[in-house]
């Protein structure tokens, strides 16, 4: 069994304009390893490439360098994506269709059957307590709701790595203290967790390992337990003095007088 | 085919549940109601029964193509916009399948607006008058015949030098417009004879449309034969005129040369285009066959546009895609039109000519829907031929929407890569 469930090597992605002149390089010699059963957290400000990462992760983007691996292969090819769950920082979901359909649809694209797909439909519902909304289009729902149908639809597919751009991203402290609690639950049940996040506290909660990148390269990497003090402290150390803003010219000038 | 049937249902609910489908519905509906309303007959019962056959299921044709490719063409880019589409991909399905499975859903509701409103037409229409197979006379092919014309004109010392500099496949296209206008004259007491292929029933009749010199209506006086087959025609010219054939007593049945004569009794010599105006027709099935076989290619045609707004969704934003889609059916509807109305190029300008190219691009690539006309076969009784419409039928309901999804995943593909 291959222990590594993410793998990337080398990986760069250059954005080009219509005329394919390059216009920005988002990630730039990437290397990575999610071991199985992990909780990664890929941290950085924005524009850091996080998104462009998990793009190339998720099979959506090729990069133009390297090499990208889930579970030993590549991640367009359908045997990879049947092991993949992916929670998008937005929700996108269709706002004609009810949180039942919403699943439904996701259960078809992922295969399961119909009895499998009712009974998982069920399960995620009562999971996300959202059995009494479950006849109501999604388009009504609150942030939050929404926010539980999409964790939902993630997992429908039993999928062995899950995938979280900013889990917790407009969520309440009650809806966000149960999103780290589930988390912890599917880690435990062995599931490999890589999520992104701009909220460290949180991250520094739920994550085992953790990089760091800034302007598409991995400028720290280690295990959360071994900082001294707080990963907010340890990000700003490594990412926050390049953000100085200039600020005294702007006062001198009279601005807020 | 799990993961096809979710994406075919997710679109059939976005258009159930935006009323597009309803809207349509509706509209179909109170268009075939109205029609008869709405459209001036020219007068007789028969008249007002082709305008009403051709317009009202034309209406809804039209209707369903431009609200349907609309709509196609929106669904992946819409998608792609509001990211959805990303969390599709992220799934185990192909990019084709998410292609095909939105195809499919919008052909079926056409082909369900289609089938109501067929049915309404069936309602008004006596369903069981006879359609006619129809067969013109066999001749030389229309290349054949540019190519000999071609031939004679390079060699002719009499033709002007800027024909004979201009490149051979444009003079081509003049040649073969030519060779379908070619005119046959028929001297007053003279004999024409077609050869036409033997009939398929011994219900015969023959289809003509006469001209004279100076293209003033005058009498035509003269008769048919078909072997023991006789018919006698008194009418004026230019008018598209039936004329029923009679066995003779103690005919055979068909003509053993196959040949359709025609001995002129007027006074003045007739003319006629063979390739368009005389056709002879021998009875098939019923109306009610006839449109089911209509229907069955309007579908195909719907089917194939659906497919083509589909790719264009893929690959352009949205309002690119909805404007070059109408804009392409638009050019593609009136292309035939447009081309003849320049029946000449050489007396064209270069604005004209570079209209045209375009026009003749897009009239190409567009032959596939627009080489049937099932609505025009249907309105004259003229029956559908099933060994011609099945297999434009699996061209444009099988292959094109195939070719059309293969694309398509390519485009999905390459957007998100490269813009």
């Amino acid at each position: 069994m291959n222990e590594v469930a993410v793998s990337l090597a080398g990986v760069s992605k250059t954005f080009r304009d219509f005329w394919l002149r390059p216009t920005v390089k988002a990630v730039d010699g990437l290397d990575l390893a999610v071991a199985r059963g992990d909780v990664f957290g890929l941290l950085g400000p924005n524009g850091s490439g996080k998104s462009t990462t998990i793009k190339m992760i998720l099979g959506l983007l090729r990069p133009d360098d390297g090499q990208v691996r889930l579970f030993g292969m590549p991640p367009s090819s359908v045997q990879a994506r049947r092991k993949i769950g992916y929670l998008p920082e937005l929700s996108y979901l269709h706002p004609f269709l009810t949180a039942r359909e919403t699943l439904a649809y996701y259960a078809g694209l992922c295969g399961l059957g119909r009895q499998d797909a009712r009974r998982r439909i069920d399960q995620l519902l009562e999971m996300t307590d959202l059995t009494a909304a479950a006849s109501r289009p999604v388009g009504g729902f609150s942030k939050g709701m929404a926010r539980r149908v999409a964790l939902a639809s993630s997992l429908i597919g039993k999928p062995e790595l899950l995938i979280l751009d900013e889990p917790t991203s407009g969520l309440d402290p009650v809806s966000t203290h149960e999103v780290k609690m589930l988390i912890r639950t599917l880690s435990k049940s062995g599931m490999t967790i890589l999520m992104t996040s701009h909220l460290l506290a949180d991250a520094q909660d739920v994550c085992r390992n953790f990089m760091i990148l800034n302007r598409g390269k991995g400028v720290a990497q280690g295990m959360v337990d071994k900082i001294e003090g707080s990963l907010q402290d340890y990000f700003l150390a490594k990412v926050g003095e390049e953000r100085d803003f200039k600020v005294a010219p702007f006062l001198e000038g009279g601005a807020g007088a | 085919m799990r993961a096809f049937c979710q994406v075919a249902l997710l679109e059939l609910r976005r258009l159930v549940r935006s009323k597009t489908a309803l809207a349509l519905l509706l509209a179909s509906v109170a268009w075939m109601l109205a029609t008869p309303y709405l459209v001036k007959s020219d007068g007789t019962l028969d008249g007002a029964r082709q305008i009403y056959v051709r317009f009202s299921l034309g209406g809804v044709f039209v209707l369903c193509a431009i609200s349907l490719a609309a709509s196609a063409a929106s669904s992946l880019a819409l998608e792609r916009e509001n990211r959805r589409l990303q969390l599709s991909r992220t799934r185990p399905v192909a990019r084709l399948t998410l292609a095909l499975a939105r195809m499919f859903a919008l052909t079926s509701l056409g082909a369900a607006v289609l089938a109501m409103s067929s049915l309404i037409l069936l309602c008004n229409v006596q369903g069981d008058r006879l359609c006619n197979h129809v067969a013109g006379p066999v001749m030389e092919s229309i290349e054949a015949e540019a190519a000999r014309m071609y031939d004679y004109y390079m060699a002719d010392p009499e033709t002007p030098p800027e024909i004979k500099a201009a490149k051979k496949s444009t003079v081509m296209r003049v040649l073969r417009q030519g060779a379908l206008d070619h005119y046959q004259s028929i001297a007053a007491d003279e004999t024409a004879e077609w050869t036409f292929p033997a009939p398929q029933s011994e219900k015969l009749s023959v289809s003509l449309r006469f001209t004279n010199d100076f293209d003033l209506r005058d009498d035509v006086r003269g008769e048919f034969s078909y072997g023991a087959f006789r018919g006698a025609v008194s009418n004026i010219t230019q008018a598209v005129v039936h004329v029923p054939l009679e066995a003779g007593s103690g005919g055979v049945a068909g003509a053993q040369d196959g040949k359709l004569r025609f001995v002129n009794m007027g006074v003045s010599s007739l003319m006629l285009r063979p390739r368009k105006d005389i056709k002879l027709l021998s009875g098939a099935d019923s109306f009610r066959m006839n449109l089911l076989r209509a229907y069955l290619e309007l579908v195909s045609m719907l089917s194939a546009t659906i497919a083509f707004a589909v790719f264009l969704g893929a690959g352009l934003g949205r309002p690119v895609a909805v404007f070059t889609c109408i804009t392409f059916m638009f050019v593609s509807f009136a292309s035939s039109d447009i081309i003849g109305q320049y029946p000449d190029q050489f007396e064209t300008d270069n604005v004209d000519r570079i209209g045209l190219a375009l026009t003749r691009a897009v009239e190409y690539a567009s032959r596939p829907v627009n080489s049937l006309h099932p609505l025009a076969s249907l309105s004259a009784d003229e029956c559908i031929e099933p060994g011609e419409a099945i297999p434009v039928a699996l061209v444009d309901m099988v292959l094109l929407p195939l070719l059309f999804a293969l694309l398509s995943s390519f485009a999905i593909s390459l957007r998100e890569d490269w813009i």
